[in-house]
């Protein structure tokens, strides 16, 4: 039994690759789940989506310029999430129109224009792994990137967290306070942008975002306390990394939509059974009324 | 004494005037009852004065620091879905004395809970705002304001959609805070409640303001307070020009 438990949970971690995977989804775990339980009490679980298609074309322009550099790949990454994300909120603010239908618009041409440009430059397989990760790709370089970013989204959120708490519940108290809400929010959104360009070498562009919006989503049918939604999301993020990772060594599973699947799991799950509004839960609540004690 | 006085004051919104010439100083420990019927620039002044407007010409003055700045905003500007508790409410008055990281100790947790016994609210520490009745809601934001220590307290309708006990007990804090010498600016609609909690009375009509005195708004005939909000006062001597 022991020995099955050593084969099937540590023995992989013997592997170079599989460590420092499990370090960078360690890191990604910690900066990614607070992040999407703000986009998620903000409204805007599907930012997080809309983005990471943004920063598809910079990582695209880095690999054209310099191959698979994380580094240089991560900095088109981020530059692009923001000019995209500037973008749609100016045109927004100069035409008029909602900022979801600019951001939309922005994130299709910003995936078409990524797709298009890795097609150009490399094979089918190298779209594969810019839209869908590969650990084996993390080399050392890669995760003191990785985590560099995940260190310093933690710092940023820290000392934005009461600025972003006051901004989602009651915008006014905090401008009465003389602070911008833009400039709180313009700081949160470049985060979730960092964010993504530091999650898409283990888990790809489009799936890095699973990894900040599904704990976050899954903690809400367990607690309704901030503090207990962002421990709750970041426990969830590291089962399903380091859950994720051993399916997809074992199974030979491409690593991103493991890890992925596993956190939609949880949800699922969460979503049947959960504390709070879930499935169970709401039956619970309409099979017992006004706290009479049940009879049977 | 006067820590915040308006000065000449105009205001526009979206390039059309809203008020203008507008002068006076809403006096420390008073209440001024903010007062006009719809669109008459109430909201207006209130963001001007909170900071949020910069003015087209004249001034506000304020001699009161940011961080005892208050506002009670009208309850349907809140995101009630958002995950907090009544006392994590409460505490946030800390934070604009406090900044970004800066934690609380134990005396602002004791303090916390005074200000929820005081608002009879201390049974409700722990239940979230989504959970609460408007007038509980209400007892809890003006707790924030307690928290903050508040020396200029702004207040738009804070007794609509709320129960006569709440009404009660707020009409008594903010009595308190005033006599504590905190300059309060409240927007009423309810003439009885604006004579029994108004010093001053500013009222805004056809794009001016003018100081009254509460017994200006009390029933010709009976002497109690008139039931609608009707103006008795006298703007013959106002030009009405330019103004919506």
């Amino acid at each position: 039994m022991l020995a099955l438990l050593d084969a099937w949970l540590l023995a992989p971690f013997e592997y170079g690759f599989m460590n420092r995977a499990a370090v960078a989804g360690l890191a990604l775990s910690l900066a990614a789940p607070p992040l999407g339980v703000f986009l998620m009490l903000r409204g805007m679980s599907l930012i997080g989506d809309a983005m990471s298609h943004a920063i598809l074309p910079g990582i695209a322009l880095g690999f054209l310029f310099a191959g698979f550099s994380l580094p240089i790949m991560s900095l088109g990454g981020i530059l692009s999430g923001l000019v995209v994300a500037v973008l749609a909120g100016s045109v927004s603010q100069m035409t008029g129109h909602r900022e979801d239908s600019a951001m939309a618009s922005f994130f299709l041409i910003s995936l078409a224009a990524g797709v298009m440009l890795v097609s150009l430059g490399g094979s089918s397989v190298d779209l594969t792994h810019v839209l869908f990760g590969s650990v084996l790709a993390v080399d050392t370089t890669a995760l003191l990137l990785i985590v560099g970013i995940a260190t310093l989204i933690v710092l940023m959120l820290a000392i934005i967290f009461r600025a972003l708490v006051v901004e989602c519940l009651d915008p006014l108290f905090l401008r009465g306070q003389g602070v911008r809400g833009g400039l709180v929010h313009g700081v949160f959104l470049g985060l979730v942008v960092l964010n993504l360009t530091a999650g898409f070498q283990t888990l790809g562009t489009l799936m890095a975002v699973g990894l900040m919006m599904l704990p976050a989503t899954t903690a809400r049918f367990w607690s309704q306390r901030l503090e207990g939604l962002i421990a709750l999301a970041i426990v969830i993020a590291l089962v399903a990394n380091l859950g994720g990772l051993l399916l997809s060594f074992h199974l030979s599973l491409p690593s991103g939509p493991a890890i992925i699947l596993t956190a939609g799991l949880a949800y699922v799950l969460s979503a049947l059974f959960g504390r709070h509004n879930s499935l169970v839960a709401r039956h619970r609540l309409r099979a017992a009324p006004l706290n009479t004690p049940s009879t049977d | 004494m006067a820590r915040l006085t308006l000065q000449d004051l105009q205001l526009a919104r979206g390039g059309q005037t809203v008020l203008e010439h507008l002068d006076g100083s809403f006096q420390d420990g008073a209440i001024t009852a903010l007062i006009g019927a719809n669109g008459a620039g109430k909201s207006t002044l209130i963001s001007a004065l909170m900071g949020m407007l910069p003015p087209v010409a004249g001034r506000v003055a304020c001699e009161v620091s940011r961080e005892r700045c208050a506002w009670l905003p009208q309850q349907l500007a809140l995101d009630l879905t958002f995950p907090m508790s009544v006392e994590e409410l409460i505490m946030t008055g800390t934070w604009p004395s406090h900044g970004a990281l800066k934690g609380y100790c134990a005396a602002h947790y004791r303090r916390g809970r005074e200000i929820m016994a005081r608002l009879g609210i201390s049974h409700l520490a722990h239940r979230q705002l989504g959970e609460l009745s408007g007038g509980q809601r209400q007892r809890a934001l003006i707790g924030r304001t307690l928290m903050q220590e508040a020396e200029l307290l702004l207040l738009d309708e804070p007794f609509a959609n709320v129960d006569g006990e709440t009404v009660e007990v707020m009409m008594e804090v903010l009595r308190d805070m005033a006599a504590a010498g905190a300059t309060i600016l409240v927007v009423l609609h309810d003439m009885e409640q604006l004579s029994r909690l108004a010093d001053d009375v500013l009222l805004l009509a056809g794009g001016h303001g003018r100081w009254v005195g509460t017994e200006a708004l009390l029933d010709h005939h009976t002497g109690q307070p008139a039931r609608a909000p009707r103006l008795p006062i006298d703007f013959s001597d106002i030009h009405h020009a330019g103004t919506a």
